[in-house]
């Protein structure tokens, strides 16, 4: 297991940058005027640059990771749960970085969407690093888009799950002093919608993208199985999400919790069908 | 110009809140649905999405926030378009299996397990193909990998293509859709030669699926006029089960035991044995392929409706996104410096996520 070191060194580097992002908001919280400001902002931006930094060598660690096993196992991470974690651990973490280092005001979000990504990097140090078998079906260019599209809607509900998060955890005593240099609420709810907007796109991509794969492979392209029924009710509830938002004036902090239902909803698709269900999909191999 | 009653009526059933009701609705039916289970009606997802269509038909004609907005109109209407040719589909859709033997045509009279919605009018008659040899590669400890099966196809002027078919990559002739599957196997072709003068009658046994039931290549077949014989097939087609492998006919040889009353017999190719009512012949050893069919003649339009459906939706979301201000441009500049931002009013210039 060539690949393992180069795991361990990526989710370090994710693990430093949870905790750099956690000081620096906590630094962050603890002045609010006066003489020491010029001070913290000094060192809140150097906790950016470092937090951005630790997340680009994760990426790039996790990127070796895969291409290692990729070389030693000969296909890509698309089957066990072991290589599709460290698979989402790297696409998460691109897309979050990109977007970490292009839209300033999400960064405070760092402290709720890198632990949440650490589920993910605990679960993957918990499992057995086996490799996998490559299914005959799986050799065709729509698995590609299909895969893709859903890693681009998971990650966009996990930006939005981050401003969700940071819009619930101050309307809480104990949080507000840490995120009130954020803009309101308000603002932060537009900008998470719009992630969402972005997610509903590419989770209806990925749903086609699946349907004319499956089509090819299985000679169905709907079947109910566990991973498409689930699919399917994520991808209605992110729609009624939306379409409850945009038709009645939902309370931002209800808006909120739809959104994170939804991440919930779409993580418990992508990693939990394997508990309550013995193929994701039917005559997966 | 409507009038108001019916500018009511659509209104109603326009609303917003049946929308959010029927969609509620669709959800429990697909959670019934998963698995296809015996015992869940078709209906728990029919309704809702007919409701959901008159919802979406109503909101389409009388709500101007979709009609007037191009790319939620052609979102919506790729909504109701997706229902219909999913009905459509079902309603013309047929599906069944087929096993053809190696140098044999395709046949008609070859399908099991048929099932066509009642408005099939697919033209299986004209689908013509003879089924070549295969193989499957198979891996360490029996994990199947690609099958490569080559068919040979009527040009319509007195010519053949050859066609490989194999795991992703369906046959696709006159709509129907053939995918290999992994049961597949081998087949004595065997002739029976009365003792009452009747026709030579050669047809081939089936055995069961091979290697999944390598341990159990029997059948058994009763001719005209004779009793019933049991067949055993000795196969030698180099598996083992620890090493990578390929499944080849061709390359295979099999002995075949013949029991008939009590009486086994062994026979390699071109050898014959006298029984009771005739003479049983072993012709050749061949190999059989089983496939899954499937048609449905709305899939392209399927695919382009949904993929417009996404592009409308995408169009819609570009627009709102490039219009509607976030009220973040000034922010960010705070925010980049990590100063408390206080003033939260809407910036005038438009952010683009």
């Amino acid at each position: 297991m060539t690949e393992l070191p180069w795991l361990y060194a990526g989710l370090t580097a994710y693990a430093l940058a949870t905790v750099v992002s956690l000081v620096g908001v906590g630094r962050l919280s603890a002045v609010t005027t006066g003489p020491a400001l010029q001070s913290i902002d000094e060192g809140s931006r150097n906790n950016e640059r470092l937090v951005l930094a630790l997340m680009t060598a994760g990426v790039i660690l996790l990127v070796i990771t895969l291409a290692d096993r990729w070389l030693r196992i000969g296909h890509g991470p698309f089957v066990n749960l072991f290589e599709l974690l460290i698979s989402q651990l790297f696409s998460l973490g691109l897309v979050y970085t990109v977007a970490y280092w292009r839209i300033p005001v999400l960064r405070t979000t760092a402290v709720v969407v890198l632990p949440l990504m650490w589920v993910l990097g605990i679960w993957v140090l918990a499992l057995e690093p086996s490799d996998s078998v490559f299914p005959p079906t799986y050799h065709n260019p729509w698995l590609w888009a299909h895969v893709g599209f859903g890693k681009f809607f998971l990650a966009f509900s996990l930006i939005g799950t981050g401003l969700a998060g940071v819009i619930l955890l101050r309307s809480r005593q104990y949080f507000q002093n840490l995120f009130r240099h954020l803009p309101d609420d308000a603002i932060l709810d537009r900008l998470a919608w719009r992630f969402m907007l972005l997610a509903l796109v590419f989770d209806s991509l990925m749903l086609i993208a699946g349907g004319v794969w499956a089509q090819d492979a299985w000679g169905r392209y709907w079947a109910w199985d566990a991973l498409e029924t689930s699919s399917f009710l994520n991808w209605l509830l992110l729609g009624a999400s939306i379409h409850a938002r945009t038709t009645y004036k939902v309370p931002i902090r209800v808006g909120a919790m739809l959104i994170i239902s939804v991440f919930v909803f779409a993580f418990i698709t992508y990693f939990g069908t394997p508990f309550y269900s013995e193929a994701a999909h039917k005559g997966v191999i | 110009m409507r009038s108001p009653a019916v500018t009511g009526i659509l209104r109603r059933l326009a609303s917003t809140k049946l929308t959010l009701l029927w969609m509620l609705l669709l959800a429990i039916g697909a959670a019934l649905s998963y698995d296809n289970p015996a015992d869940t009606s078709i209906w728990v997802l029919v309704v809702p999405m007919l409701l959901l269509a008159i919802n979406l038909i109503a909101a389409i004609i009388s709500n101007p926030r979709i009609n007037r907005r191009g790319g939620l109109l052609v979102f919506h209407l790729g909504l109701l378009s997706i229902v219909v040719l999913a009905a459509i589909g079902r309603l013309s859709h047929m599906e069944g299996r087929v096993e053809i033997i190696t140098g044999n045509a395709f046949s008609t009279q070859a399908l099991s397990d048929v099932r066509s919605g009642p408005l099939h009018r697919g033209a299986l008659d004209e689908v013509s193909f003879v089924q070549g040899p295969y193989t499957v590669e198979y891996r360490a400890n029996m994990m199947r990998g690609l099958t490569h099966s080559y068919v040979a196809i009527p040009d319509g002027q007195g010519e053949w293509r050859e066609a490989v078919v194999g795991d992703d990559r369906p046959l696709v002739l006159e709509g129907f859709r053939f995918y290999t599957t992994f049961n597949k196997g081998f087949a004595p072709i065997l002739s029976w030669i009365g003792d009452n003068g009747q026709p030579i009658e050669t047809g081939a046994v089936h055995m069961p699926s091979y290697p999944l039931f390598d341990f159990k290549q029997s059948n058994s077949w009763t001719p005209q006029g004779g009793e019933e014989i049991k067949f055993w097939l000795q196969l030698e087609t180099g598996l083992t089960a620890e090493e990578a492998w390929v499944l080849d006919g061709r390359q295979a040889s099999g002995t075949l035991v013949v029991n008939v009353g009590g009486k086994r017999t062994e026979l390699l190719p071109g050898q014959s044995v006298r029984m009771p009512g005739g003479t049983l012949r072993y012709e050749r050893l061949t190999t059989w392929m089983g496939y899954k069919l499937f048609y449905d003649p709305t899939l392209q339009w399927m695919f382009l409706t949904a993929f417009m459906t996404v592009a409308g939706l995408g169009a819609h979301f570009w627009r709102k996104l490039a219009t509607e201000p976030l009220g973040l441009d000034k922010v960010q500049r705070n925010t980049s410096n990590n100063r408390p931002v206080q003033d939260s009013a809407p910036a005038s210039r438009s952010v683009v996520v």
